[in-house]
């Protein structure tokens, strides 16, 4: 048998129970254990192996579903959509997506949203770092550069709408103790929120945010320019920006005027 | 392709893994610890907070890189974004050897991030050699090839896998990384003699050896890396010591991770066994 031939019914056995005894026929058996045992012993080494890092991503998932719930569908889903690609850490967005369409999960579909979030805390860790603007430049902007004028959230940004509590369900589940946490029993669940997930230098951070805020920050990502915004937000715009800049929520600006050079970053800190 | 290489922290003695519940510490505390390995495929995000870490650390450090992911018996073409992100990671730090295993970890596109052995045949040699070549080729560095632990053989294998290891790393041109905890397992998962194996290594070509703890299954040996080396993995390490002389020596920990501490006296007690067989 070629090369290529034994790794893939090899393969197909580690991602397919039942494709066990085709490859179990490329093995010997000696010792204490049969060929398709020592098959399993591969596939259970790299479900572990997946199931190790979905666990590390998903703990608050794993909480709310127990633990052999949890390692039952991460089974399934590791079958399902076994990775594709070298990097462990790309793997698993799908995650939420599979948990919503798990039957046994149909009544608690806040868990899927859970999945969600914890998905975009990830990210937002492994997200590429960035410079920020010196923001005092902006007032060095002229008219024509101000009518361009863009604002850039940082690249680990990510604003969550959820119809359930994400945030307070997502705090229930942590080690540490907040003012903010409440028992599971304590919570509306079904109290929609809205959550921006970001890092600041090495630590990731997490918050609800009102309408406003929220209506503001994905107006910015969806690149409004500042006349766009000030249009839209009226007298609102400078407390608005003033508060996502301090935050860390607004990273960055540029101007990208047509037919000229870009103005971005100029004072990059 | 002129494969030496200039080594900005030249590495000896005993180091350990670097795992990122100890990395606050190291950055902190900058414990005396004479080398670091990293987990090349944990740190290939260009831009990450990883890097950040990682980048700090190489100032004080000397460091290894150890990677899974080059799939270098594996009869997909080589996944040319991996290499390209290990090529960037490599010129900005500059490890003093660069190692994976002699194992597939991916194929027909999909990806285990697991090690799974080759059959150990004549075809095999020469596609795996021919893969470390052109490995070597893109990262402009001689490669470090590990044996890893097996719970299987196949069929069709026609030698022994130190015979299939010492032909790879010859036709090759490589450099070994023995692990010993994963000799010792083999041998008794597969009832051969370790010491077989460890005479049969080619001296010249070891660069590094690693250690670590496995799990007693019952039916078998379990390499988890979750445990302290055995009393029987420390024995034949000291006969590898014997035969090898002072090669820098590594301790890997990956389930069930300690303090560093523990992490810190496995490495010293590794670096006495070398004072005493070498005395």
């Amino acid at each position: 048998m070629s090369l290529p031939e034994l790794q893939y019914r090899f393969i197909n056995a580690i991602f397919d129970r039942d494709q066990r005894d085709a490859a179990a026929a490329l093995v010997k058996a000696h010792g204490a254990l049969d060929a398709v045992q020592r098959v399993g012993i591969y596939r259970n080494s790299v479900h572990g192996i997946l199931l190790q890092y979905l666990r590390s991503l998903y703990p608050v998932c794993q909480q709310l579903l127990g633990d052999d719930f949890f390692e039952a569908a991460s089974d399934r889903y590791i079958d399902q959509s076994p990775p594709t690609r070298p990097f462990l850490a790309e793997y698993a967005d799908e995650f939420a997506d599979f948990l919503h369409h798990y039957p046994a999960l149909s009544t608690m579909p806040w868990i899927a949203e859970i999945a969600r979030l914890e998905w975009a805390r990830h990210q937002a860790w492994n997200a590429v770092n960035q410079p920020a603007s010196d923001f005092a430049q902006l007032a060095l902007l002229d008219a024509g550069q101000q009518e361009h004028l863009t604002l850039h959230t940082p690249n680990s940004a990510h604003l969550l709408q959820s119809p359930y509590a994400i945030h307070p369900i997502w705090l229930a589940h942590q080690p540490e103790d907040h003012p903010d946490k409440l028992p599971l029993e304590r919570l509306q669940i079904q109290q929609a929120s809205t959550v921006l997930i970001w890092r600041t230098g090495r630590r990731l951070q997490q918050v609800v945010l009102d309408k406003q805020a929220w209506d503001f920050l994905a107006a910015v990502q969806q690149r409004a320019t500042l006349p766009e915004l000030a249009e839209r937000f009226q007298e609102q715009l400078a407390a608005l920006l003033m508060n996502a800049v301090q935050r860390g929520w607004i990273l960055s600006f540029s101007t990208d005027l047509v037919h000229s050079e870009s103005v971005s970053c100029e004072s990059c800190i | 392709m002129n494969l030496n290489t200039t080594i900005n922290h030249p590495v000896s003695g005993c180091g350990v893994g670097l795992r990122p519940q100890h990395i606050d510490q190291i950055t902190d505390t900058k414990p005396a610890i004479p080398w670091l390995e990293i987990l090349t495929d944990n740190y290939l995000l260009p831009g990450s907070v990883q890097q950040d870490y990682l980048f700090e650390i190489a100032e004080h450090y000397p460091l290894t890189f150890h990677g899974v992911g080059m799939s270098l018996g594996s009869t997909d073409p080589l996944n040319s974004e991996y290499f390209k992100r290990v090529k960037a990671l490599v010129e900005r730090v500059n490890p003093a050897w660069i190692s994976d295993h002699l194992c597939w970890t991916s194929v027909h596109g999909l990806v285990t991030h697991d090690l799974i052995p080759l059959p150990y045949t004549e075809e095999t040699i020469r596609h795996a050699a021919s893969r470390i070549r052109q490995a070597q080729d893109i990262l402009g560095r001689r490669l470090v090839i590990e044996n890893v632990s097996s719970y299987l053989q196949y069929q069709q294998s026609t030698m022994s896998e130190w015979d299939f290891l010492c032909a790879v790393a010859e036709e090759a041109d490589c450099h070994i990384l023995l692990d010993v905890n994963n000799i010792y397992v083999s041998a008794c998962n597969h009832a051969f003699d370790p010491l077989d194996y460890l005479n049969a290594i080619p001296v010249e070509r070891v660069q590094e050896i690693h250690l670590a703890g496995y799990e007693d299954r019952g039916t078998h040996l379990l390499d988890t890396h979750g445990y302290p080396v055995s009393d029987a993995v420390w024995e034949l390490y000291a006969q590898a010591i014997q035969r090898l002389g002072a090669i820098p020596t590594l301790i890997e920990w990956d389930n069930n991770v300690p303090e560093l501490g523990t992490l810190l006296t496995e490495a010293r007690k590794a670096a006495e066994v070398q004072a005493h067989v070498l005395a």
